[in-house]
């Protein structure tokens, strides 16, 4: 019988896991720590005021245009919403599917899921011409009228598909953290701290019953969750495959980027778990290199994917016999952007097969600059999506092209600063893995099968 | 102060007031305080003999001081009054229509001034006037805008000149100082007086009386000489004459230079007459163009040729040698001189170079069209210093193929005007030179503009005492001038227009002055009564007298047995007013007359021109002309008919030589003609000669406002004049290339079709074949339903065989419609915001392309792919079919754009309202919502005039009828290839245009069912030039 590999490392003790991972919360922060939150906040200002002078003199400082219409606002939304779907898969499928791995990095898998969607969501509210407006999408009984949206429209679809994704994913998210929040409560010594995370912790007592509701509640919001890594991406795709435009106007396009969406999101847990198990060394023994190794696993698999989707999409262009369709297809690859096209092709399809060598699915610095890679080819993915295909559709006469401003890059990169600053935050103020999660699973593959 | 005495002093049975108890109680400190006017001064407090309370007084007054004057200025007082007396034809909300008449370069164009609330708010063509039709240039939609331009001047000024003439200040001043000077200087003699060519006899007779009673002399000076026409006649025929060009009546029309549907003498009038026969079922008209820059004559041609400036006399030489000589056609082969002249052109017709056969098979279509047929030549780019000689041979040939009399019309109504030619510019030169004049009165026309060195004028000013310029800003003339007197708009005042002899207009004004300006014959009425030499027809100072004592004495008079001109002047007068033309030609314009004598000396004196191996030719632009309206945003953002490019003048040179001198698309390049050099980007155009540059004329104002000022250069700079005669083309240049690169800017980001079935076109053979011909069907099939539409059904037809590409459209939408402008750096960024657009698409050859024009406006589809993506249902369909934009309800998530096939929508990227200048929100039409950013645009088909039809048919108790509403496009097209209408009518002109067989919907097979369909163009030649190249196109 093969033996299991421990989901723990450092022959752990109950008293030591708690101390662990609340000691990150307890203890004053650290030198390193606040530089990275300064930076980040820092960055997320320069965001604000970035979307503060688009919003104040209009969409027009960004680089869209007609035919261009959409460009960096939806790329990254796309991009951010494509990131949150990991989480959703560590902390809600592999935990329906019993997959005890996942213990130890849901949490924080699950925090970047809420953090990447409360970032998307910013985009499609201010990418609109009108931002102070963008609650008519809502339909909801008003006095406009009433004005009722339209359900036809596959925007208004993505209203509803990222709101309930993101309730779902918050909800899902805090029900699970109550029992961790508890024992920070109960280990508190002053009283802000004890009072702080006595509201938070719900007033949970660790009873048998209470354990017995949660179980059931948690495994109820994971059903609940699991579609939606299918669903939400599958909608966000609709943006597309319902226009009739060569190139967004195919039927590939939801298995094909909640592929996508699961690569890029494994992607970025990677990364950010490199990080975190540098910020935070005693983390090693939690977040080990199995899981790394699993994770990588995951990408390599999901970059075959989206490269089939990749070549399938070529091949449904020639089959078509549509000339628009075989068009923009030749133009992605090789018109005037047939360098995101290329990009694209070698972060998302080339360099992710490296993991087929054990040595660098197990190498630390290996796998978080190919995680970094898969992130950009992924943006580029979106890019070649929404702006080759709107640069050069039916008629010749409308074709343009898209240029970059300062104030697309500045909400591309300032988008990061709001991510990390709040991600960083999350680290110091919530239990970045789950305790009562990480407890029973303490004798797995251990030599003395004493725990569990 | 009195009142505090009430208890004390009151009168006897006054009833007891008091204020306060203290004043009731009559307490004595209280009386005592009373008695001080002022409470107490804070100062006392103070100890006074310190020195300091002077400082606090000086402090505390100077602070209240600034603080009353800074913060207590009077509100500006904002009257608001009841319209109580309203003026009787004026009801606000409701539109005034005002027949009027325009003169713009040496076009007519009757006139409907659309006005609301006193303000003239958009021009239309008047269907009644004989020369426009209806029809409206983009140039004249402008216009209007020049009325609100923020550019002109509002008061009279004096430039402060310093010895060179070159202007160092500018000063306001009054006209009561300028009449004095000018009266003066008037008294003293020496007087010029210069404008442009007259073209009616009103403002003719009042230079004249003017300058006879004052002893001044008259030079008539226009932009671009069109004399030679003139000229030319008088040497062919023996008579000075601008003959009336007849082209509905020719079959077969050879164009030789002449742009006459772009820029020749009146494109609108020859592209109404054009379009109605290019009928492919009837006997459709065949144009041959033979040019050397690529213009919308050429583009529009069955069949074009290329040559050089100073080859275009050798391809009319050519034909007539083919055709006299070698087929011996005529008894002219007999004529020694006749033969002599043509032989020695032997050499130079081999050297054009043009295919086999070419001009055999155009003589013997020539010759089988005997007075059927019509031989232009002409025009700027035709302008060299041959140009006489070119219109002799034309004459010639006319003559020759029996087309004198029958299409060339010289005597019922011949095209007036053109006496504004360059023999006036070296006599006024001359003139100055010489010490005969000392002061120079000039009105509406730029000389120090378009007058470049060679002319001389620019030295001769040094002489002057005193110039006047009679204008509307501080212009390239108007900084030479010591005096600017501003001239009324021409909408602000009154005149008439005469474009061709007999056909007379009256220009009324629709508005009162804006500003302090006066009609600048009023100056000089005044002018010539303070020196004391004014005429009797003077007196009155009232120009408006002067032009109705005109019309009474000289046309109605003249004129009483034709139309309404029997009833008493008055109401004669008031009719006109409401009619706005007076034709008094109508009938006599349709009589043929006799051929006339040519006159051979003349022609065998012709002799071949020297080629050159660089030629320069200046054109104009179809949009510009000659730069008279270059500060109207409107037309520096239209995209050249040709080019397509916006807001830049740049130098025209051939693919061929592009590759060959490896010169690049915006490189900058020197040219040099004679001593004159100028600098200026390349632009790659198809279809032109090579070994010819062409550089467009109207660019490189300086003075003309903020839009005009610093594009491009001035191209008359490099016209070369000689004695008596202006060269514009065919000059010899010398070019270097530089390492500069200037970003060219169009809104077209593709120029081929890719194959793909766009605009069709098919040869007349292949259309009577098959009347679909090259027409790709597809078949489609849907599961849903089709909308239902019970009343009317909106649609529009645009017959691609008939529009010419001319964006006389455009301007007139962005007129109707409120469209801003938004500069030439947001449309190199894909912002323009117009709502139509004309599509100029090239095929075959780059040497020698086709082109083709396809307007393209919203489609108003019933399967529209924008409606189903708003997700607030910000773009919906009305059940007429029309595809209606909810600017209110838009949030602006540009999903609609994306999904828009023919890629029509239109979106707000900043504020655009916000930002115009006023006066120019005057010209705003308020039917049509102005809007705000964030929003989404696009083609309403006019929304607001279909509901206002509906109204006035409702108001009439009538049903609407077909043809009671016209888009502006529609309304203002000189070709009239757009037709809007009722699909649901089966007698509606749109069905008729709908049931010919070349209709198509363009990209039909996405199944959006646009109610907007085009009909193939039809070329009336053999071969189409894409055939070779045209495999993959239609089927897929």
């Amino acid at each position: 019988m093969i033996k299991r590999e421990p989901l723990v490392l450092g022959n752990k003790s109950l008293k030591d896991v708690t101390e662990d991972i609340c000691e990150v919360v307890e203890r004053p922060p650290g030198k390193a720590f606040l530089a990275a939150l300064f930076s980040a906040k820092m960055l997320f200002i320069f965001y604000i005021i970035v979307w503060g002078c688009i919003v104040a003199k209009g969409i027009g400082l960004m680089g869209i245009n007609s035919p261009v219409g959409w460009g960096t606002a939806i790329i990254t939304f796309v991009f951010w919403i494509g990131i949150g779907h990991a989480g959703t898969l560590i902390s809600a499928v592999l935990f329906l599917f019993r997959q005890k791995w996942r213990t130890s990095i849901a949490r924080t898998a699950e925090a970047m899921t809420v953090f990447a969607v409360m970032t998307a969501g910013v985009f499609p509210l201010l990418h609109t011409g009108r931002p102070w407006l963008a609650y008519w999408l809502l339909p909801y009984p008003n006095q406009r009228g009433p004005l009722w949206v339209n359900f036809r429209s596959p925007l208004l679809w993505d209203v509803f598909a990222v709101s309930t994704y993101a309730t779902v994913s918050i909800v899902f998210w805090y029900i699970g953290m109550v029992p961790d929040l508890a024992t920070i409560r109960d280990r508190a010594k002053n009283k802000i701290r004890k009072t702080v995370y006595g509201a938070l912790s719900l007033g949970w007592r660790g009873t048998a019953t209470q354990w017995n509701h949660f179980e059931m509640v948690y495994m109820l919001l994971a059903g609940l969750a699991t579609p939606l890594v299918l669903s939400v991406h599958s909608i966000v795709s609709f943006d597309f495959a319902v226009a009739n435009l060569p190139g967004w106007h195919t039927t590939i396009f939801p298995p094909y980027f909640v592929a996508g969406a699961i690569f890029s999101g494994f992607g970025m847990v990677v990364t950010l778990m490199v990080i975190i198990r540098e910020v935070l060394p005693k983390f090693k023994s939690y977040i080990t290199m199995n899981h790394m190794e699993n994770m990588n696993k995951i990408i390599m698999t999901t970059g075959l994917l989206v490269g089939y989707a990749y070549g399938s999409e070529f091949f449904v262009a020639w089959y078509s016999g549509s000339e628009y369709e075989v068009y923009a297809f030749t133009n992605r690859a090789f018109g005037p952007y047939w360098w995101s096209y290329w990009t694209m092709i070698t972060c998302n399809v080339f360099i992710p097969q490296l993991f087929w060598f054990k040595k660098i699915r197990t190498s630390i610095p290996a796998m978080f600059v190919i995680s970094i890679f898969v992130n950009i080819g992924m943006w580029f993915e979106r890019f070649v999506i929404v702006v080759t295909s709107l640069h050069r559709d039916f008629l010749p006469s409308s074709w343009g092209m898209f240029k970059f401003t300062f104030f697309d890059l500045g909400v591309i990169f300032g988008s990061f600063g709001m991510f990390f600053f709040l991600f960083l935050l999350y680290t110091r103020v919530f239990p970045a893995i789950s305790i009562a999660e990480v407890k029973p699973v303490l004798g797995v593959g251990r030599k003395d099968e004493t725990h569990g | 102060m009195e009142d505090t005495k009430l208890n004390s002093n009151k009168k006897p049975g006054a009833p007891n007031y008091w204020l306060s108890l203290e004043q009731w109680r009559q307490d004595p400190e209280f009386i005592e305080k009373t008695k001080n006017e002022f409470s107490q001064s804070p100062l006392s407090n103070v100890e006074t003999e310190s020195g300091w309370a002077r400082r606090e007084f000086l402090k505390l007054m100077g602070a209240s001081l600034a603080l009353t004057t800074f913060g207590c200025v009077r509100r500006p007082a904002q009257k608001i009054v009841p319209y109580v007396n309203r003026p009787e034809e004026v009801v606000p909300g409701i539109a005034n229509y005002y027949s009027s008449t325009m003169i713009e370069g040496h076009e007519t164009f009757g006139l409907v001034v659309k006005t609301r609330e006193g303000r003239p708010i958009k021009i239309e063509g008047n269907p009644d006037h004989p020369d426009n039709q209806g029809g409206l240039s983009a140039s004249a939609h402008a216009a209007l805008l020049s009325l609100y331009d923020p550019d002109r001047l509002v008061e009279p000024k004096r430039n402060i000149l310093n010895k060179n003439k070159t202007n160092a200040d500018m000063i306001s001043t009054t006209y009561e100082k300028i009449d004095e000077a000018v009266s003066k200087a008037v008294k003293k003699g020496s007087v010029a007086v210069v404008t442009q060519g007259q073209k009616t006899s009103a403002s003719k007779q009042f230079f004249r009386d003017f300058t006879r009673a004052t002893k001044s002399q008259l030079f008539f000076i226009d932009s671009v000489d069109e004399t030679t026409v003139k000229r030319g006649q008088r040497a062919s025929y023996g008579k000075s004459v601008f003959p009336r060009y007849q082209i509905q009546k020719a079959r077969l029309i050879v164009s030789v230079g002449a742009d006459f549907l772009g820029t020749y003498v009146t494109p609108v009038s020859f592209s109404k007459q054009f379009s109605k026969r290019r009928n492919p079922d009837g006997d459709m008209n065949k144009l041959i163009s033979f040019e050397s820059v690529l213009s919308l004559t050429g583009a529009n041609a069955d069949e074009r040729f290329q040559v050089k400036p100073t080859q275009k006399l050798t391809a009319v030489m050519a034909i007539l040698s083919d055709l006299i000589i070698k087929k011996g056609r005529t008894s002219y082969s007999a004529d020694r001189r006749v033969v002599r002249a043509l032989k020695s052109f032997d050499e130079a017709i081999k050297a054009l170079h043009l295919p086999e056969g070419a001009i055999s098979r155009i003589t013997d279509e020539l010759w089988s069209n005997r007075g059927k047929s019509l031989v232009l030549s002409g025009g700027m780019q035709s302008k060299t210093s041959k140009a006489l000689e070119l219109q002799v041979a034309t004459n010639f040939l006319n003559s020759v193929l029996g087309n004198d009399g029958k299409t060339i019309d010289y005597s019922q109504a011949s095209q007036r005007g053109f006496d504004g030619g360059a023999e006036n510019v070296n006599k006024l030169v001359s003139a100055i030179n010489s010490g005969k004049i000392k002061t120079l009165i000039v009105q509406g026309t730029n000389l120090a503009y378009f007058l470049p060195e060679t002319s001389g004028f620019k030295e001769a000013i040094k002489k002057l005492d005193l110039i006047v310029y009679l204008g509307d800003r501080n212009d390239e003339t108007g900084r030479i001038s010591d005096y600017i007197v501003p001239d009324h708009h021409q909408f602000e005042t009154w005149g008439d227009s005469e474009g061709l002899s007999g056909v007379y207009a009256i220009q009324q004004p629709t508005i009162r002055p804006l500003y302090k300006t006066r009609a600048f014959q009023e100056s000089l009425m005044k002018w010539a009564n303070l020196s004391g030499m004014g005429p009797n027809r003077f007196k009155e100072e009232s120009w408006y007298k002067y032009l109705q004592e005109h019309w009474k004495y000289n046309i109605w008079s003249k004129n009483r047995s034709v139309s309404f001109a029997s009833q008493s002047f008055d109401d004669f007068w008031y009719e006109l007013l409401q009619k706005g033309v007076f034709d008094t030609s109508r009938t006599k314009r349709s009589r043929s007359t006799g051929a006339r004598n040519f006159n051979i000396s003349q022609f065998s004196k012709i002799s071949p021109s020297e080629e050159h191996k660089w030629e320069l030719a200046l054109y104009q632009k179809s949009i510009l002309k000659d730069g008279a309206l270059a500060n109207m945003a409107w037309l520096q953002e239209l995209p050249d008919p040709v080019t397509k490019l916006v807001w830049d003048n740049y130098v025209c040179i051939s693919v061929q030589d592009a590759q060959a001198q490896h010169i690049k698309e915006g490189q900058v390049l020197n040219l040099k003609v004679g001593s004159t050099s100028v600098s200026i980007p390349a632009h790659i155009q198809p279809g032109q000669k090579s070994g010819v540059l062409a550089l467009a004329v109207g660019y490189g104002r300086k003075g003309a406002g903020k839009v005009a000022d610093g594009i491009g250069v001035n191209a008359y700079q490099l016209a070369q004049y000689n004695a008596n005669e202006v060269a514009y083309s065919g000059l010899p240049v010398e070019f270097s290339s530089t390492s500069d690169y200037v970003e060219l800017v169009t809104p077209q980001g593709h120029h081929s079709m890719e194959g793909r079935q766009i605009a069709i076109e098919a040869t007349h053979d292949q259309y009577k074949h098959n009347k679909e011909a090259n027409i790709h069907r597809h078949k489609i099939f849907s599961l849903w339903d089709k909308h239902e539409y019970k009343g009317h059904k909106w649609g529009m037809s645009i017959d691609l065989n008939t529009c010419n590409g001319c964006s006389a459209c455009v301007v007139a939408c962005q007129a109707e419609n409120n469209i801003p402008v938004v500069g030439k750096k947001y449309v190199m960024e894909g912002r323009i915001m117009q709502w139509i657009r004309v599509d100029r698409y090239y095929s075959g050859d780059p040497n020698d392309p086709s082109i083709l024009n396809m307007p393209i406006t919203c489609h108003h589809c019933d399967n529209a792919p924008c409606e189903t993506v708003c997700p607030v249902a910000a773009t919906t369909h009305s059940d007429e079919g029309l595809n209606t934009m909810t600017y209110n309800r838009c949030v602006g998530t540009r999903y609609c754009g994306n999904n828009c096939p023919y890629k029509v929508r239109r979106f707000n990227w900043f504020n655009y309202t916000k930002d115009i200048k006023k006066p120019l929100n005057m010209a705003l039409n308020p039917e049509v919502t102005v809007r705000v950013r964030g929003v989404m645009e696009k083609c309403s088909f006019c929304e607001p005039r279909i509901k206002s039809a509906k109204e006035k048919a409702k108001q009439d108790g009538r049903a609407l009828k077909d043809g009671d509403i016209l888009t502006a496009c529609q309304q203002s097209c000189p070709a009239d290839a757009i037709v809007f209408g009722d699909m649901n009518d089966p007698n509606s002109k749109l069905s008729q245009m709908f049931s010919e067989k070349r209709t198509y919907s363009l990209l039909e097979e996405l199944n959006a069912v646009p109610a907007l369909k085009y009909q193939t163009k039809i070329r009336n030649t053999d071969k189409l030039k894409t055939e070779n190249s045209k495999k993959d196109q239609g089927g897929h």
